[in-house]
């Protein structure tokens, strides 16, 4: 719609163009016909004799003359110069439904409901009549003339609705209330039924021929527009639309288009988004759209039996359910229906679950089990779930109720919005806006958008208005972005307000949209069929108005720099509103960024920008804006650059700068300014100069007095001689004339005054650092220093791709996926949730007589109760069975490692929550098995995952690869310990914990004994062949292969200056088996060849590497298969048998050699 | 009488409670609200304006600025703010607890005002931290008010006694069932059952928090409710949003130390929380069961040592 012209009238019941003239007759229900210019949107002229409602309306399309018929039965032709009804035609006995003139003949067509189509002749007024009728069923249409017998029948044997000439031929089209189309032919003395079109199962409500074709369009409250074939008499086609009903058609006079009018019923989809979900109705069935993965889903279908759409939803999530208000024509009639919508649907046949259905305007949830029900009584309910009423409350009165939160309501009165409270039945705020329609909440509840038809509210969460749009067209829709700007839709534009009040044109549209929500540059909308939909906008204009609302300069400096926005608008926009100093940022034209430098008193940009000016003008207006700042070198520079001697000197003289002062009274002797030299003298208080100056300019006398008067006596007498005593006289001297001088300043003014220290806007600051920013970028030198801790013996050099080599290697563990095998002992037990404690303790109140109950059972006793693991007695507290559990299970004998894991477990066990204030708060304890544990079967949630667990052996690996091996040591000992502390799920998980221990164990055997080796003397050959033993051996622990290499060179390079070549030969083979970094590989190659020459081992060590060993964890001597062997019950690291009894020196918990069920980390293991 | 539809529930009437915001913000933890809304607000009637000041008072106390209620009360202040200012001194000073306990139990052997609801609430809350839990409840039993209820409820779950709980919890329900301290003390019973009421307990506190402000207290009923259902990711977000409002505020460190072991972060993480706690709340129950735990691991460690050493 491009115009509209507010009548505040009753409805419209008729149109018509003038065929030249941009004029349109509108008839009015209430009987009034109106003319209007469309271009002008004015009124020309009203017309009002009919009574009650007029529907027919034609121009005529040469004379200055148009037709109505009305509900008074009456045919009124009119003339608009005239502007006066000139006739009435009387006859007809019913309403009358259409008027129409004849293209050619003074012939006027109307239709009306006494089932008559009747042709009248305007020109002799005398109502020569065509009256068509039937007979015994058989259709003769007869012209008679006056006298008009008494009523016949019209061929249609119910009211008319439409009848009209064909553009061209003779021929008569109509239809009525008995469902069927007729086509009539006509020449100058009758008229005669052709044909009847039956098809339509409703009322005929408009028929209309093709202009050019040999069709008929018809349309019928059967919610169908029919094509029908003129010369064969049947359908062509049918078009269907259940939610339209279709009242009229219009055809285009030359294009093959055509115009049909709805009945508005109502066009805007029920939607409601939560989350990432849009629920909508389409079809009866309610659908759901996953906005992320664009899934859209039928959930549910909807009870039928409304013949009325779904007016509005509003969405439970804690529930999952809905409520659907129906809203029919009679508003009393409307109902609502709660539905639950089904956890799982099939898509393709969803469920129709049994909802329940109450009448009521609106339904809206106030709560999680609770919704608000507006009755056609205007009050309100508050039911349950179970559509039970808990409460009626008394509300001020309302027409409307809205969503607003937990526990509130937007109540909706003629004149304004209230925001009540449901649980204190009080109103809490009130704010005036008309007819709100539809209310858009922003996510954090903070904003509310309040849309009427013409206008856009948005307030805070107390309804205090922020800003008030109006807008010339229908206000469609809306939804808040994630930046909290209000995206909306009007009916052909998408448009944006911030909550400051700036609003403006996003894009434009070609139908109306509803916005569902906005994400970045995506609006999500349904359109007027229900489909969903995506656009894209730019959110440019709108981002960067809000973050200089909001001060968010970086953003807006982000945006300068990187968008496209710069423009006029944009500095206009920034000048109004107050941001001149970011707007000068955009500025290149030296005109705009000088008026905007001195906008925001930035003298020194305003300064830079006049030099390039140069204009007088400029100049003038910096001088003056400086000037109030005091700072006046620039307003000596001002003056300089306009001339303006007077000013300049003043200037001088208050700040005090006196050489310049002379100067300028030397400027104004050479410009020969009189005035300016003797006031400039004045300002210096250099008498002589002033007395010099009189004297020049002729001025004797008051040159006499002058020097007179200040004492210069020998001047007075000079002056006085040159007075001629016949013709002058000596004027006489005041003798209390005093000298008048300026008081030169104190200080002379060199500098500015003083300044207010002004902290530099972001911006300036922003711009300044933008030449700096590269030189700061430089990164410091992350490079990580090789370990000392590697020494120098494999001269390593640490880089990056090691640490990467380690995090693939160790690749395998860190990407367990859990797998969903459950608590199945737990499973099985399905206890009801009461506690058996005895209730009598806590019962006895009852006699008045009170008793302290007793302390129930806790959760935590529970879980000692329900596991045999560990770590769920820590997490109970019960650290006794729990050091017991690990003594018997692992063997741990010194808890000392243990107390940290202890605390630390313990910390972990139980959440707090707070009761009433200033009470001790209460304590939650998390389960693992929460879902199904009941009250008696709980196990805590335990907080340690084997997957940490692996993950912290990235870390190690990473100490150790940077020679850390201390640090690593430790790290890989809290590994191994927390092990015991684990509960999997499955078989496979048990073999990974195992795994674990074993790699932790290596590691620290062999990192122990690295470091053992170091601080080992290596003066004397065995003292060497010890260390080279050591060095072998190291490279039997089951290390990662990046460690492995660097092992393998130490022992390479030890062994190879010991001259064991042969030994050495080997390390070199495994070492180049590793497929190690060219550069190592080639040295290595070097060394292998070397070695290869002469393949002897110059010293006996007890090393063996083609005998299998075991390390000692203790000594570090091999223990050979099949000697005796005694092993950590926790680690399995292998010791000689005499360190039995002793602690693992892996663990530093558990005791070598100790007789242990073994661990225990999973209730599978105690099947 | 509990009823299907149509039955309308007594409550507290059609009429508005004048007091209510202050009553509300001091019951979801908002105490700088109640503080203000009590300084607001002008009552219609004097017992009413007592009332006020009792809330007024006992906000302050609940942020810890007990001189303000100390010197503010004086001698001829009403008897409910007496009680007020005892609970006050209580909390100040750990040296004067013993004394204030003993003079309490004179009191509470001699026959009680039971209307004087505040007393009552005030002498439960003294008995409740001295973990005298028999003798808190018995001084709850004498009250009949909302709060009264809720307390005995709040320490019958310290007790693990969900089961009486629920009934008190129930009588609760029958006096006002929409009432900010029915809410609240639905939640914390759901809490302790588990199970699906965890859901319930959550929304229970998200509503509120979308209703009128979300608060430490809120927030940690909100964090508490997810942790026990193990979504830890979601307790994160909320327990991280309580820290940004009070970085130091105990019950949310202690959450954290909880959350922060169950997201696998590095030990450290959780240790620099203990350490905050050690270091702004010394005497917190949470730190008092803490070095006891650790002093009996010492002890319990002491039983077992190797058989053979180095």
């Amino acid at each position: 719609m491009l115009t509209k012209f507010e009548t505040k009238s009753a409805r419209v019941k008729g149109l018509s163009f003038h065929p030249k003239r941009p004029w349109v007759l509108a008839s009015l229900h209430n009987g009034v016909i109106q003319l209007w210019d469309y271009r002008m949107c004015t009124l020309i002229d009203k017309f009002d004799e009919h009574d009650g409602p007029v529907r027919g309306i034609d121009f005529h399309k040469q004379q200055p003359l148009f037709v109505s018929g009305g509900d008074d039965y009456k045919i009124k032709v009119w003339n608009y110069k005239l502007r006066r009804c000139l006739f009435t035609l009387l006859g007809h006995l019913d309403y009358i439904r259409t008027t129409f003139f004849h293209h050619d003949y003074p012939w006027i067509l109307s239709a009306s409901d006494d089932q008559t189509i009747r042709i009248w002749n305007w020109q002799s007024r005398t109502c020569v009549c065509y009256y068509f009728y039937t007979e015994n069923g058989n259709i003769t249409c007869v012209l008679i003339l006056n006298p008009p017998p008494p009523l016949v029948h019209s061929g249609h044997d119910r009211g008319v609705n439409w009848a009209a000439f064909h553009p061209t031929m003779p021929l008569i089209v109509s239809g009525a209330d008995d469902r069927q189309v007729k086509i009539w032919r006509m020449n100058e003395s009758k008229a005669w039924e052709l044909d009847t079109c039956r098809g339509h199962y409703n009322n005929v409500s408009c028929a209309v021929f093709h202009p050019r074709q040999e069709l008929i369009l018809s349309n019928s409250e059967d919610k169908s527009i029919r094509v029908w074939d003129m010369s064969k008499r049947t359908g062509v086609q049918t078009f269907r639309r259940d939610h339209d009903r279709f009242w009229v058609l219009g055809a285009h006079p030359n294009l093959n288009l055509f115009a049909a009018g709805r009945l508005d019923v109502r066009e805007r989809p029920a939607y409601a988004v939560h989350g990432n979900m849009l629920y909508y109705v389409k079809d009866r069935f309610l659908r759901q759209l996953d906005f992320n993965s664009s899934k859209d889903t039928a959930v549910m279908q909807l009870r039928s039996g409304s013949k009325f759409p779904v007016f509005s939803m509003s969405y439970n999530p804690a529930e999952n359910a809905v409520l659907l208000c129906t809203r029919a024509t009679n508003l009393e009639n409307s109902t609502y229906d709660l539905y639950s919508i089904p956890k799982e649907s099939d898509s393709q046949n969803p469920d129709a679950p049994e909802g329940k259905r109450s009448s009521g305007l609106t339904a809206v949830w106030v709560a999680r089990n609770r919704f608000a029900v507006l009755d056609r009584m205007h009050s309100l309910l508050i039911k349950n779930l179970k559509n039970e009423i808990v409460k009626k409350v008394q509300v001020p009165s309302c027409e409307e109720i809205f969503y607003a939160g937990t526990g509130s309501l937007l109540l909706r009165d003629a004149d304004g919005v209230t925001l009540f409270d449901v649980q204190q039945k009080r109103s809490l705020a009130t704010v005036k806006i008309a007819k709100v329609k539809y209310v858009v909440w922003s996510a954090d509840t903070s904003h509310v958008a309040l849309l009427a038809k013409h206008a856009i509210m948005i307030c805070n969460r107390k309804l205090e208005s922020l800003c008030n749009i109006h807008e010339n067209i229908r206000v469609k829709s809306g939804a808040w972005d994630e930046s909290g700007v209000f995206i909306y839709t009007t009916s052909n534009h998408i448009k944006y307000a911030l909550t400051s009040g700036d609003h403006g044109i996003i894009r434009t549209l070609d139908l109306p949209i509803y916005v569902t929500r906005v994400r970045g540059n995506s609006v999500y909308c349904l359109d007027r069929e229900c489909r969903p939909r995506v656009l894209t906008i730019d959110p440019t204009e709108y981002r960067f108005k809000l973050a200089l609302v909001n001060r968010k300069y970086d953003e807006v400096l982000h945006m300068v720099r990187n968008a496209k926005l710069v423009g006029q608008s944009i500095i206009a926009y920034l000048q109004k509103k107050g941001y001149p100093e970011v707007a000068l940022h955009f500025v290149k034209d030296e005109k705009t960024r000088f008026s905007l430098a001195l906008e925001c008193g930035n003298i020194e940009v305003a300064l830079e920008a006049a030099k390039a000016l140069d204009e007088r003008s400029c100049w003038e207006r910096l001088g003056e804006a400086a000037l109030l700042q005091g700072h006046h070198q620039v307003v000596e520079m001002c003056y300089q650059r306009t001339k303006n001697f007077d000013k300049l000197t003043f200037l001088y003289l208050i700040t005090g700068n006196l050489a310049k002062l002379r100067k300028m009274m030397k400027i104004a002797e050479i410009r020969k300014d009189m005035s300016g030299h003797y006031q400039a003298a004045l300002y210096l208080g250099d008498v002589s100069e002033r007395v010099r100056i009189l004297k020049n300019c002729g001025q004797k006398s008051l040159a006499y007095l002058t020097a007179a008067t200040h004492g210069l006596d020998e001047e007075a007498e000079a002056l006085k001689e040159t007075f001629d005593p016949e013709k002058e006289t000596v004027p006489e001297v005041d003798p209390n004339a005093q000298l008048l001088q300026p008081s030169p300043p104190i200080n002379p003014l060199d500098t500015n005054w003083p300044l207010l220290t002004v902290s530099k806007g972001f911006f300036e600051g922003a711009i300044a650092a933008k030449g700096k920013a590269g030189q700061m970028a430089a990164d410091p030198d992350m490079e990580a220093p090789g370990g000392e801790g590697w020494g120098d013996d494999a001269e390593l050099q640490l880089d990056e791709d090691g640490f990467m080599d380690a995090q693939e290697g160790s690749g395998e563990e860190g990407g367990i996926k859990e797998e969903g095998g459950g608590w199945e002992v737990e499973e099985d037990l399905d206890l009801p949730p009461e506690l058996d404690l005895p209730s009598g303790a806590g019962g006895g109140s009852e006699d008045g007589f009170f008793v302290p109950p007793t302390k129930g059972m806790s959760p935590t006793q529970m879980w000692c109760n329900n596991s045999q693991l560990p770590v769920d007695h820590i997490l109970a507290g019960s650290f006794e069975t729990a050091m017991r559990l690990l003594h018997d299970q692992v063997g741990v004998v010194n808890f000392e490692p243990y107390k940290s894991l202890f605390m630390q477990t313990l910390s972990r066990g139980r959440t707090c929550y707070l009761g009433l204030p200033s009470l001790p708060c209460l304590r939650s304890q998390p389960q693992r098995n929460w879902k199904d544990c009941g009250a008696k079967q709980g196990l805590p949630a335990v907080g340690l995952r084997l997957s940490d667990l692996i993950a912290r052996l990235q870390h190690c690996y990473q100490l150790t690869t940077s020679g850390r091996f201390e640090e690593a040591v430790e790290r890989f000992r809290v590994i191994l310990l927390s092990v015991p502390l684990l509960v999997v799920d499955n078989k496979q998980e048990i073999a990974e914990a195992q795994q674990l221990i074993t790699i932790c164990r290596e590691y620290i055997v062999g990192l122990t004994m690295e470091t053992e080796r170091k601080k080992l003397p290596k003066d004397t050959l065995d003292q060497q062949k010890r260390l080279c033993e050591m060095a072998a051996y190291f490279t039997h622990c089951n290390l990662q292969p990046v460690h492995m290499v660097l092992v393998l060179r130490t022992a390479l390079n030890l062994f190879f200056k010991l001259r064991n070549f042969k030994t050495a030969a080997s390390f070199a083979r495994r070492l180049l088996e590793l497929g190690p970094k060219p550069d190592v590989a080639q040295q290595t190659r070097k060394i292998l060849a070397a070695c290869e020459k002469t393949l002897t081992d110059a010293h006996q060590l007890n090393y063996d590497p083609h005998n299998p060993f075991d390390l000692c964890g203790a000594s570090f001597v091999p223990l050979y298969r099949g000697r005796p062997v005694e092993k950590c019950p926790l680690s399995g690291a292998c010791y000689c048998p005499t360190y039995k009894g002793q602690i693992c020196r892996v663990t530093e918990a558990t005791e070598i050699g100790k007789d242990v069920i073994g661990l225990r980390v999973s209730p599978l293991q105690f099947r | 009488p509990q009823s299907g539809g149509g039955a309308v529930p007594r409550g507290n009437g059609g009429d508005v409670d004048e007091l209510f915001d202050v009553k509300n913000a001091y019951y979801i933890g908002s105490y700088q609200q109640c503080i203000n809304e009590a300084q607001k607000v002008k009552p219609s009637a004097p017992e009413r304006e007592t009332e006020r000041d009792m809330f007024l008072y006992r906000a302050y106390i609940a942020q810890r600025k007990y001189a303000v209620v100390l010197d503010d009360i004086k001698g001829n202040s009403p008897p409910e703010l007496q009680a007020v200012k005892m609970l006050a001194e209580y909390l100040s000073s750990e040296s004067k607890r013993d004394a204030i306990v003993d003079d309490l139990d004179k009191k509470m052997a001699k026959s009680v005002d039971a209307a004087n609801t505040t007393f009552l609430l005030m002498a439960a809350s003294i008995y409740y931290h001295e973990m005298n839990t028999d003798a808190a409840l018995r001084t709850l039993h004498h009250g009949e008010s909302l709060e009264c209820m809720a307390m005995t409820i709040q320490v019958l779950l310290s007790l693990d006694r969900v089961d009486l709980a629920r009934k008190e919890l129930k009588k609760m329900q029958e006096q006002d069932e929409d009432a900010t301290l029915t809410q609240l003390a639905t939640a914390w019973v759901n809490i302790a059952v588990g199970g699906e009421k965890l859901q319930d307990a959550y929304y229970i506190f998200q509503e509120m928090s979308d209703k009128y402000l979300s608060t430490l207290l809120l927030l940690n009923g909100q964090a508490a409710c997810y942790m026990a259902q193990n979504k830890w990711e979601e307790a994160e977000g909320v327990l991280q949003e309580a820290l940004d409002k009070d970085s130091s505020h105990p019950e949310t460190l202690i959450n954290l130390i909880v959350l922060t072991q169950h997201l696998g972060k590095a030990p450290e993480v959780t240790n620099r929380y203990l350490s905050q706690l050690k270091d702004a709340h010394k005497a917190h129950p949470f730190l008092k069961d803490y070095l006891a735990k650790e002093n009996e691991f010492d002890r319990l460690a002491m039983q077992y040592a190797p058989i053979a050493t180095a």
